[in-house]
């Protein structure tokens, strides 16, 4: 499962002037938060004592210095992140061109680039994994005698099994679709580029040079989203047996639960980290544009 | 339907630092259509809402009739409000906008759509009951919004820049339209500009704010005519500023002696104020002075002209006049026989950067 | 499309993604749908069938009826914990609730379910803290799974719900109260149905993400809440009658319409309310 969401832009417009209200939405918007931050933040307080508090030693961090010299602990990190990355390259190269043609040269063809791309939705990841792997059961009785046979056996590698990446670039398109479709949309692709081919601008320039440079916080938002959800996708790798990151946690779960729930939280900061560094990113070209 | 008496009294409101309103005494008659006019955050929006309920003076009092309404709650006010722009509610047909108000006060639905499509008469627009917001035109919603505000027969009608998002045209024929619904209604009504030229238009009688106060009330043609301060003359219509001499009760100025308007000040030297219209240009090869720029207006162009000592000065000549006095003619300019007003040097110094004139060509 | 204007090779460039798409999505899709509707080799609704019946049909309800009430309350929850940061003067308190919420939102899988194990499973903080198993709590049934998915469900109806918040201009609450309306009277027939169709759009998008959740239930409740999830990965791993596997493709199958119906209401709502708060 992976709930990937878009987020809310931070610079909204700003809230309904609040000025002389009376006093009591005050009481209740404060009972509000104050129950919405004790559920938010109990358990995650709680994890972190629960990984730091053993029974007979008190407090210790062991369990964290555990996570790093467990078995599997930096093979599955790195196949995650491996895959976040080829994911991330092999989204953005094939909407990217894409959806820019189809802003350009094809505004027609733009209602059916919507559809296709929200499609995923609807589509459980659980049940897209039972099509997958009904496919790779049976392409190869099918497919034995033609080149597609070594084609399925190769995106099976237990070392780096393209076929993840594949379904996850499509788990990822309805969010990296909207990420860029709201970039695209708030800078007016085609008086940009008509402006940079005026100029005298070659089209692989007008692509790079100008229209790229414009989108880079619709493509740092699509990045991150696609980075999440891979590095927290578990129904599908589980499913086709391979071991990634969030699979990992799940196969030592059994024998040390202080582990599992330090490496949750620690990959609860991961994911922060990330926010972070997309939101100071996107901060950026605000304020330089 | 008869309008109600409308008294701010010694209003004060502050915003953190800043000053919107600054003790603003202002009496509005029963029926009378009043402008504020001022430029933006002079506090006329704030005055405004102060009498609507949405705001509270920290200071001072609103009166309707004589009656204290400072505290009372904005949804038990007897006054209708149209606001800038988008405020029809989306979710509502025009009809269901306009009965908004019956539909709270619980009249029967029959009752209500009756008296919608009344009021749907009444501005024009018969047809459009069943329309929602994001289908009509800005000028559309605007005079729905203005049938909504009249639609519970309020004793006095508020306009908060009303017609400010719409385009020169509509603008032109949708205050013409108020205007005439307003005197056959005989509402009291508030109206917040910052367009002189719709003020003047308009208004029974126009009040000029400035920092949160009163700077001149006034009818139009007096305001225009006789400004109480350099301010309001700076503010309304364009004013030429032409160095003079006093000479006992009357100023020297372009060699013409006029008398002055108003007291004579102390100084010797000043600057006389005139307004374009007021400047005459005829085209004459030893004038000592040049046509810089023109502009076309169809009736009329507006010239900028420089005096033989440097000086400039807007001249307003009829249109006919444009091609004899092209840009580069030598010319000589001169004033209407008429008094003057006048202002020591300094002063309207001050004024001219307070007040910025996109007007000007 | 071609012809379209005189650059009308651009389509060309979109040609790689569909074709992507038909085959990386499409075909498992269409496997699916044969796989369905194939037992022993011949046509059949046996499948079917059998998906809706028994252990399977109690699953398929179960899901639905979790999802359902995590949505309900979520959007409820969400859009409450959403006006209380749009109506707050402080912009830092609304800065820091959208990005924990952009966080939250993502915080699923099996770290979610480590976390709420920690806090309030049977050995975890909380409950030893307060003896709440002296009481009879326990987390891993419907209503402790129920409890869990609202925390990434909550944050996700505030993300969906603050633009449209934002979007409801002061104008319209100050002509309802310059029309005569109360607070009540504005929210019942201005303020609600305008954030209407984006509040059904909330609940959908929270329906969908509790009914696919698949991770979190299975590391903590293991097959104690009967859900779709649970049974399609347990058919898909053997765990069934030989030559009933294709259960699995069918109950996938139930699963896709359900989605694509609850889809399929949502779509239109988005439509009417981005023209209203435009």
């Amino acid at each position: 499962m992976a709930t990937v969401t878009p987020q809310v832009a931070p610079a909204a417009t700003p809230p309904a002037a609040a000025k002389g209200r009376p006093r009591r939405p005050r009481v209740w918007r404060g009972a509000v938060l104050v129950v919405a931050a004790l559920y938010f933040l109990v358990p995650l307080l709680a994890s972190f004592v629960f990984t730091v508090d053993d029974p007979s030693e008190g407090f210790t961090l062991d369990a964290y210095g555990q996570i790093f010299s467990a078995e599997g602990f930096g093979r599955s990190l790195l196949l995650s992140l491996g895959l976040g990355v080829v994911t991330i390259a092999l989204v953005l190269l094939l909407t990217l061109p894409a959806m820019i043609a189809v802003r350009l040269s094809a505004p027609r063809l733009r209602t059916v680039l919507e559809v296709v791309c929200t499609l995923p939705l609807v589509v459980p990841p659980i049940t897209f994994v039972a099509g997958i792997s009904t496919v790779l059961r049976w392409g190869p009785d099918y497919l034995a005698s033609t080149p597609f046979y070594q084609t399925i056996i190769a995106v099976q590698n237990p070392d780096f099994p393209v076929v993840l990446v594949l379904a996850y670039v499509v788990l990822a398109l309805p969010f990296v679709y909207r990420s860029l479709d709201a970039g695209l949309g708030a800078i007016d692709v085609r008086t940009l580029s008509e402006a940079a081919r005026n100029l005298g601008a070659s089209w692989p320039h007008v692509v790079f040079r100008v229209i790229i440079p414009n989108l880079r916080s619709g493509l740092a938002s699509a990045g991150f989203l696609t980075l999440a959800l891979v590095l927290g996708e578990f129904t599908i790798a589980q499913l086709l047996s391979f071991q990634t990151f969030p699979v990992w946690i799940y196969t030592i779960s059994g024998s040390q639960a202080q582990v599992s729930v330090a490496v949750s939280v620690f990959s609860l900061l991961i994911t922060w980290l990330l926010l972070l560094v997309l939101s100071s990113a996107g901060a950026r070209q605000r304020s330089g544009s | 339907m008869n309008g109600a008496r409308v008294e701010f009294r010694g209003l004060r409101r502050r915003f953190g630092a800043t000053v919107a309103l600054d003790n603003l005494n202002l009496t509005v008659e029963p029926g009378e259509l009043i402008a504020l006019l001022g430029p933006s955050g002079c506090g006329k929006t704030t005055a405004l809402r102060c009498l609507a309920g949405f705001e509270h003076p920290d200071e001072g009092q609103v009166l309707v009739d004589d009656k204290d309404v400072t505290r009372v709650p904005a949804n038990r006010r007897d006054a209708g409000m149209v606001f800038q722009s988008y405020s029809l509610f989306p979710n509502l047909n025009v009809r269901d906008n306009i009965s908004f108000g019956m539909r709270v006060r619980k009249v029967p639905a029959a009752r209500r759509h009756e008296r919608a499509q009344e009021l749907l008469e009444l501005i024009g627009l018969p047809h459009i009951g069943g329309r929602y917001p994001h289908q009509l035109s800005g000028g559309q919603q605007q005079r729905v919004a203005l049938a909504r505000a009249i639609a519970l027969e309020p004793r006095v009608l508020l306009l908060d820049e009303p017609l400010s998002a719409l385009d020169a045209k509509v603008r032109v024929t949708l205050r013409e339209e108020i205007r005439r619904l307003q005197l056959s209604l005989g509402i009291t009504t508030i109206f917040v500009t910052h367009d002189q030229e719709e003020a003047l238009s308009m208004a029974d009688r126009v009040a000029v704010l400035r920092d949160g106060h009163l700077e001149q009330v006034a009818d139009p043609a007096t305001l225009y005519d006789r400004p109480a301060t350099p301010f309001v003359a700076e503010f309304v219509g364009t004013m030429n500023h032409l160095p003079g001499t006093v000479v006992g009760d009357r100023v020297e100025v372009l060699g013409q002696s006029l008398p002055i308007d108003g007291p004579a000040p102390s100084a010797e030297r000043v600057e006389v104020l005139v307004r374009p219209e007021t400047v005459l240009v005829t085209p004459e090869s030893d004038g000592g002075a040049l046509v810089m720029v023109s502009s076309f207006r169809g009736s009329t162009a507006r010239l900028r002209v420089q005096l033989a000592d440097g000086t400039e000065a807007l001249a307003d000549v009829p249109g006919h006049d444009a091609l004899r006095l092209a840009p580069g003619t030598k010319v000589r300019v001169s004033l209407v026989e008429r008094p003057v007003l006048v202002a020591p040097g300094t002063e309207t110094g001050d004024v001219r950067t307070a007040v910025p004139e996109p007007d000007v060509v | 499309m071609t012809g379209n204007r005189t650059r009308s090779k651009g389509w060309l460039a979109a040609v790689p993604l569909l074709a992507f798409i038909a085959l990386i999505f499409g075909v498992p899709l269409l496997v699916l749908l044969g796989g369905t509707f194939t037992r022993d080799g011949s046509v059949s609704a046996a499948n079917l069938t059998e998906s809706l019946q028994g252990a399977y049909l109690t699953a398929l309800l179960g899901s639905v009826k979790i999802s359902t009430v995590v949505a309900v309350v979520g959007a409820v929850l969400g859009t409450f914990l959403a006006q209380a940061v749009v109506t707050s003067r402080f912009r830092a308190l609304r800065e820091a609730v959208l990005t924990a919420s952009g966080v939250l939102a993502n915080f699923g899988g099996v770290p979610l379910a480590f976390a709420w194990i920690a806090t309030l499973g049977n050995s975890g903080v909380v409950t030893q803290a307060l003896g709440l198993s002296d009481h009879g709590w326990n987390l891993y049934n419907f209503w402790g799974l129920t409890l869990v998915y609202l925390y990434f469900s909550i944050p996700l109806m505030v993300l969906t719900v603050v633009p449209a918040l934002d979007g409801l201009k002061p104008q319209w609450r100050e002509a309802a109260q310059n029309n005569g309306a109360n607070t009540w009277q504005f929210w019942r027939w201005v303020g609600i149905p305008v954030l209407g169709p984006t509040l059904l759009g909330g609940f959908v998008l929270l329906f969908g993400g509790s009914f696919a959740a698949y991770a979190t239930a299975k590391a903590m409740v293991g097959g104690s809440v009967p859900l779709v999830t649970l049974q399609i990965d347990a058919a898909l791993s053997g765990n069934v009658l030989i030559g009933h596997e294709n259960v699995a493709l069918a109950l996938s199958l139930d699963m896709i319409v359900i989605a694509g119906v609850v889809m399929a209401i949502y779509l239109p709502l988005q439509k009417r309310s981005a023209r209203w708060l435009r």
